[in-house]
């Protein structure tokens, strides 16, 4: 089967020196929800940007829907649906009247046009506002409404990119609520870019982490999380001391154990049996401990598996800064972009 | 196409029409200059017969003159705000949503020319016709000594059309080239009074340096306001070296240049980020 979205080796970068997006390879299944899941500045709009059509690539190949998007990108923005992260339906427009443009310019057929409208106005919740001036809309109408645009040409593949950014908890699972619902009811593919995640857990079937512009690894939520190898105790000794990470190791059904600003990350396929021994060893050691804790993994816990750090630590970072971060995880993992 | 070009045009419309008082804002303007400025300057006290016909170029009093100098610099003034719009959309998004569809970069251009060159033309006839009342409300007013044709007519309404669509399309231009309101702002004035400045909108002909003269005779303005002076005062013909048609054809060459010109910034602006 043709992948909905291919692309091979794709990269971008600006002013001849900043490589936003480097080798990024990938494909997604139709029908298949794809996340990119990365911090601020990671390459994930850009990508979005060129997969779309918006933006040329300084590297690779990228077929969407079967069409070539560098060569054709006009030929890809009929076949897509693209909902940008920040409100870019018009204000000064109703809603109606912005779905009466998108569905002018996106050319869907006049006879069909207002029973569209009228059904995305239904389906989005927002028929009863559909006649006043978006200036007026909430943040979450606004962004059903940027939804409802998107797909006011029933595409087959919808790029979302941070399409829930700014939005409070409700607004953000009504959002995903409505895009369930496309995907069930009509197949589409969704490609989402989130740095949200919870998000990418809950509807992604497939996700990319992408850090500094590469992928540093690609699988299904279970996949990424089975990679680390089950939960995570974090131990705090109440003073530093270096004997501690051996003792650790010594309990039988510890995986692995690594140290993290002072504490200790031990691996263990079921945390809440091993915590009791662990207590216990320390204590027979004579060592303090000012706290242990439990977590289940997420995907908090394969991005830090994954690029070696907390999520949002090094927004900020200048580019040459990231790019030798870059390199070190690279080396670390032994993983490029697949 | 055409479908794409009507729904971006009505898109332009009706957010003019959902804004009243820029519609207001302009309207204050040209009022202003015809209640004052050009009741101000009563050159028949102290230019009388043939020299003032020479000095005003045909026209019988300043205030007639200047209407229709007045009809050309409107044109100017309305279509400034257009290319500011250009970059607000670009700062609201607009524009990336715009971008992001199918809809062709002439397209999007073309909507926002007609739409801009529509508040222009329609505040120069205002001006036209506001000017004649006034000679009606007991104050200075527009005469028009000539008995205008039907192909003066036209020749009127082509020139104010032109006129316009060519600001428009300069000013469009400007703003598919600036990201920040401020500089647009400070590039427009930089432009604005220079080209009023150099054209006869406002000055008497018969009193400017020959330098000014011959500089201002290329100024689209001045082609534009030509025709109008022509075809409005008697005899106005004997002072022009050329038929109206002539100037018409120049400011057609001055329109066409800058709506190629800008079509062109247009397309470069709205294509895939190089």
């Amino acid at each position: 089967m043709e992948p909905a979205i291919r692309a091979e080796g794709v990269g971008r970068t600006f002013n001849r020196t900043l490589k936003a997006v480097d080798n990024v390879s990938f494909t997604v299944t139709p029908g298949e929800a794809f996340g990119f899941l990365g911090p601020n500045g990671a390459g994930k709009t850009t990508t979005v940007s060129m997969l779309t059509g918006n933006l040329r690539p300084t590297a690779g190949r990228a077929v969407v829907d079967g069409v070539d998007v560098f060569h054709h990108p006009e030929a890809v923005k009929r076949r897509i649906g693209l909902v940008f992260q920040e409100q870019t339906s018009d204000s000064d427009l109703t809603g109606r009247e912005n779905l009466e443009l998108a569905a002018a310019l996106f050319g869907v057929p006049r006879r069909d046009a207002t029973a569209t409208i009228d059904g995305l106005l239904d389906r989005m919740q927002i028929g009863d506002a559909a006649d006043r001036l978006t200036k007026t809309y909430s943040g979450g109408m606004r962004r059903r409404l940027e939804l409802a645009v998107g797909i006011i040409h029933s595409p087959r593949v919808l790029f979302l990119d941070e399409p829930t950014l700014g939005l409070d908890p409700q607004g953000r699972a009504g959002f995903w609520k409505y895009v369930q619902e496309l995907r069930r009811d009509h197949g589409m593919t969704v490609f989402v870019t989130t740095h949200y995640l919870d998000e990418a857990d809950s509807i992604c079937d497939r996700i990319a982490i992408i850090d500094h512009g590469r992928i540093v690894a690609t699988g299904t939520p279970s996949e990424l999380k089975d990679h680390l190898g089950g939960d995570v105790i974090t131990i705090r000794p109440a003073r530093e001391d270096r004997s501690l990470e051996a003792v650790l190791r010594a309990v039988p059904g510890v995986l692995s154990v690594a140290s993290q600003d002072g504490a200790f990350r031990v691996k263990a396929p079921r945390g809440e049996e091993l915590i009791p021994p662990l207590v216990n060893a320390c204590a027979h050691a004579g060592i303090g401990l000012a706290g242990v804790s439990l977590k289940r993994p997420s995907l908090d816990e394969v991005f830090l598996e994954f690029t070696g750090r907390e999520f949002r630590e090094d927004e900020g970072m200048t580019a040459t800064d990231r790019a030798v971060r870059v390199g070190q995880v690279q080396r670390a993992f032994g993983r490029g972009g697949r | 196409m055409i479908r794409e070009l009507v729904a971006l045009t009505r898109r332009e419309l009706l957010r003019l029409a959902r804004n009243p008082e820029a519609i207001a804002t302009s309207l204050l303007l040209p009022i202003l200059y015809l209640l004052l400025f050009g009741q101000a300057f009563n050159f028949g006290a102290y230019i009388t017969g043939p020299r003032l016909a020479f000095v005003l170029r045909g026209g019988p009093t300043y205030f007639s003159y200047f209407s229709a100098g007045m009809a050309g610099f409107v044109a100017v003034t309305a279509t400034l705000f257009i290319g500011a719009n250009v970059i607000f959309d670009r700062l609201f998004g607009v524009l990336k949503r715009t971008a992001a569809t199918p809809a062709t970069a002439t397209s999007i251009f073309g909507s926002r020319l007609i739409a801009g060159s529509i508040q222009p033309i329609g505040l120069a006839f205002l001006v036209l016709g506001l000017a004649v009342l006034l000679g009606d409300l007991g104050l200075t007013g527009l005469q028009v000594t000539a008995s205008v044709t039907a192909v003066g007519v036209v020749e009127i309404v082509l020139s104010i059309v032109i006129l316009s669509v060519m600001f428009a399309s300069l000013f469009l231009a400007i703003g598919f080239s600036i990201e920040q309101p401020q500089t647009y702002f400070a590039v427009v004035n930089a432009i604005n009074l220079p080209v009023l400045l150099t054209s006869v909108a406002l000055y008497p002909w018969g009193l400017l340096p020959s330098w000014l003269a011959n500089v201002a005779s290329y100024n689209p303005i001045t082609l534009a306001v030509n025709v109008l002076r022509e075809n409005l005062f008697a005899g106005a013909t004997a002072y022009y070296p050329y038929d109206a048609s002539v100037y018409l054809l120049g400011l057609f060459g001055w329109a066409a240049a800058m709506m190629v010109t800008a079509t062109f910034l247009a397309r470069r602006a709205l294509a895939p980020q190089r």
